[in-house]
């Protein structure tokens, strides 16, 4: 045998070798699926709920990963993004995501004044993106998104829900009709706030109730008293409130001090979505508060829900009291947990299997055919997205939220009546420091 | 509206008492940039540090809350000194941007500091102040004693730069260091103690905010940029300035907010703080030693 001969057989038999070594591990990279997941982890978003969705995300994720991943052979990797509780870091961290860590799918968002951008921009660039959390309608009004779609009520329906609610009650509870109910509408000036607010007075409207005050602010304000002292001088009923954390906990605490009275308080998701810190902060001042947001999945009666999606919200409160030793799961925990399940179950499954792997464009056929009726979630609601051409193309049709009522540091559900599970109470009753005498 | 709009009465008095919270704040930056000429760009967050030291020694050791509070003032006073000792000595004869670029990356320094201990989360002592009612009208206690508390504050580093010896010295160097140092005055302690007094008062405002806000990592952004523009505003160095400064700017979003609303009393306010700075760079009250 030449040395030629021996060098072409020893070439051979290296690189079969390498071909053998190497096989395992290409085909393995084939099967994992990259999400890039993005949440404000810092800044004064995350403890308004982004941090309770995150690990929500996270638990729907590994317990994906536990079965053996989608469909039992792909492997979910999950690439975290933090985006401050700024817009221009979030649209910086879903650049590094796609670019850098070259995801497959870009889920996640807060914030809805980093949806809103974001949106447009991923649409554009024709990637994937699974907005959680946010619910701005302005994300998808009129935009006609193709790649963009989210599971998650939209802010329309929290504004108008609290006004059906008070529609339903106000004579019943209050001997006070609709059309003579003032009502004030104060809020955040971001996207989140002014999607909210401007549904709460289409929806006041729609009722024929007055609206005495209606104002927007900084949710970084240091002082809130002169909007205080104005709704002292309009004397509301009712008040309509929505905004994110220190802006919140800022005007009960100024609202407190300085004599506001009113008969009801409805809050919309965020930071009146945290109980426990709403509790740890005022005691018993926060009861009878309400609070209109998607259901906290705990909440609901697992009988009127598809079988054995009760023993999956049962899982996700075991492993989110576990992580983070909390006596009460918020319901960004539900959105982060729930809407992620459903993508990694439903909507990716159907990708690979109808339209031939996980890219931008398999996933959006994918989730165009998604069909979940009612009762088919963890949080009650089914999916149908709207689709291309219609004025929320994109926006889970099927989403709705509830009204829930805060009583004893326990959470209830108020409105819609049908799954109601307390008889709500209003007008505050007059142990209440905000109660109107 | 009547001739007598008592609403209105009611915003004007608020109005004063929130200008005692920004009066209090100012005081220490002032100060601290009037004998050394360094602007503290992270001083919201060294009254953030002061905030969590009371939290942490009153609800998680226990701590009665006056000595929480006193540990604050000594605490954060510990902090200037190692703010100036570590961070602004050795960039002293360095061009003013190193300072403020150093003291800019204190600022993150901080806040992902505070992240990393106590997370993210809102934290407040959960005190319910009392409620003082006279008549219909309603005075937020805190404020009333953020208030008396900025004026005591104010009158007690008159004194001091005024009456005691070190006060003195620290007036002299404000007014010329070169001068001081050739004289032979050791700048460096004077610097040292201004650094510690104006981080005891950042304590002071501390204590003061931790009963009305809730403390957390970027608490620094709804306190910090209006601080260093009444500061501004008032004229940098300027104690008095920068104290009457802040019921002026006080005054303009409680009565903006009042009869406009609450975003556009903001948009108001910045404007003004332009037009000042264009008719009056050196400030509404002119810097003096």
């Amino acid at each position: 045998m030449t040395k030629l001969e021996r060098f072409a057989q020893w070439s051979v038999f290296v690189l079969v070798a390498a071909l053998v070594t190497m096989a395992p591990l290409t085909a393995s990279a084939a099967k994992k699926i990259r999400i890039g997941i993005i949440y404000d982890l810092t800044g004064p978003l995350a403890a308004a709920g982004a941090v309770p969705a995150s690990i929500g995300t996270q638990i729907a994720i590994d317990m994906v990963n536990e079965k053996g991943g989608v469909m039992g052979k792909y492997m979910v990797e999950s690439v975290k993004g933090d985006a401050q509780s700024k817009p221009d870091i979030a649209i910086n961290e879903a650049e590094r995501l796609i670019n850098s860590e070259k995801v497959d799918i870009l889920a996640g968002i807060y914030s809805s004044a980093q949806a809103v951008p974001l949106s447009g921009k991923l649409d554009a660039l024709k990637q994937f993106f699974w907005i959680n959390v946010a619910i701005s309608s302005a994300v998808f009004k009129d935009k006609n998104l193709k790649y963009v779609f989210r599971p998650q009520v939209h802010s329309d329906q929290f504004g108008q829900t609290s006004t059906d609610f008070l529609a339903e009650y106000s004579q019943k509870k209050m001997g006070i009709k609709p059309s003579q109910l003032k009502v004030a509408i104060i809020h955040e000036d971001g996207p989140y706030g002014v999607g909210v607010a401007s549904a709460n007075k289409t929806g006041a409207e729609k009722h024929g109730m007055k609206i005495v005050h209606e104002e927007g602010y900084s949710l970084t304000a240091p002082d809130l008293s002169a909007m205080v002292i104005k709704l002292k001088r309009a004397r509301p009923d009712v008040i309509l409130h929505t905004g994110y954390n220190p802006d919140i906990t800022l005007f009960l605490r100024q609202a407190r001090e300085l004599g506001l009275r009113f008969k009801v308080l409805i809050g919309h998701g965020a930071g009146y979505g945290q109980i426990d810190k709403l509790v740890a902060t005022f005691g018993k001042d926060v009861d009878y508060i309400y609070n209109v947001d998607p259901v906290a999945a705990q909440l609901l009666d697992p009988k009127t829900l598809k079988p054995g999606v009760g023993a999956l919200t049962k899982e996700m409160v075991r492993r989110y009291k576990k992580i983070t030793g909390a006596q009460e799961v918020p319901p960004h925990t539900s959105m982060g947990f729930n809407h992620t399940w459903i993508l990694l179950n439903n909507v990716v499954p159907t990708a690979i299997k109808k339209y031939g792997g996980w890219d931008s464009e398999s996933l959006r056929k994918a989730a165009l055919d998604l069909d979940i009726p009612v009762g088919g979630t963890i949080q009650g609601y089914g999916i149908k997205f709207a689709p291309p051409g219609h004025r929320m193309a994109g926006q889970n049709l099927r989403a709705s939220p509830v009204a829930m009522q805060y009583v004893g540091g326990k959470t209830y559900i108020a409105y819609p009546t049908a799954i109601q599970t307390i008889d709500p109470v209003l007008p505050l009753p007059s142990t209440s420091p905000y109660a109107a005498r | 509206m009547g001739i007598f709009d008592f609403y209105l009465l009611e915003t004007i008095i608020n109005g004063v008492l929130f200008g005692g919270v920004l009066a209090l704040l100012a005081l220490g930056l002032n100060l601290v940039f009037g004998v050394i000429d360094v602007i503290w760009i992270a001083y919201a967050e060294i009254v953030m540090v002061g905030m969590y030291i009371i939290y942490y020694l009153n609800v998680v050791l226990g701590w009665p809350l006056v000595f929480a509070a006193l540990a604050s003032i000594l605490g954060v006073g510990v902090v200037g000194l190692l703010v100036h000792a570590l961070i602004i000595s050795p960039l002293l004869d360095t061009p003013p941007i190193n300072q403020l670029l150093a003291t800019g990356g204190l600022l993150f320094f901080l806040q992902s500091f505070a992240t990393l201990i106590f997370g993210a989360e809102f934290r407040n002592l959960g005190l319910s102040m009392p409620i003082l009612q006279f008549f219909e009208l309603y005075i937020s206690f805190s404020r009333l004693l953020a208030f008396g508390t900025a004026l005591v504050g104010m009158i007690a580093l008159y004194l001091f730069l005024t009456r005691t010896y070190i006060g003195t010295a620290i007036r002299a160097v404000a007014q010329d260091r070169e001068i001081m140092s050739l004289m032979g005055v050791n700048t460096r302690k004077v610097y040292l103690i201004t650094s510690a007094v104006g981080g005891g008062m950042a304590g002071l405002a501390a204590i003061l905010l931790v009963l009305q806000q809730d403390v957390h990592p970027f608490i620094g952004y709804t306190f910090g940029p209006i601080t260093f523009m009444i500061c501004v505003m008032g004229g940098l160095g300027n104690l008095l300035g920068g104290f009457l400064a802040a019921f002026i700017m006080s005054q303009i979003i409680s009565i903006g907010s009042f009869y406009v609303s609450t975003e556009l009393a903001y948009v108001i306010a910045f404007i003004l703080f332009i037009a000042v700075m264009f008719i009056r760079p050196e400030g509404l009250f002119q810097r003096r030693a």
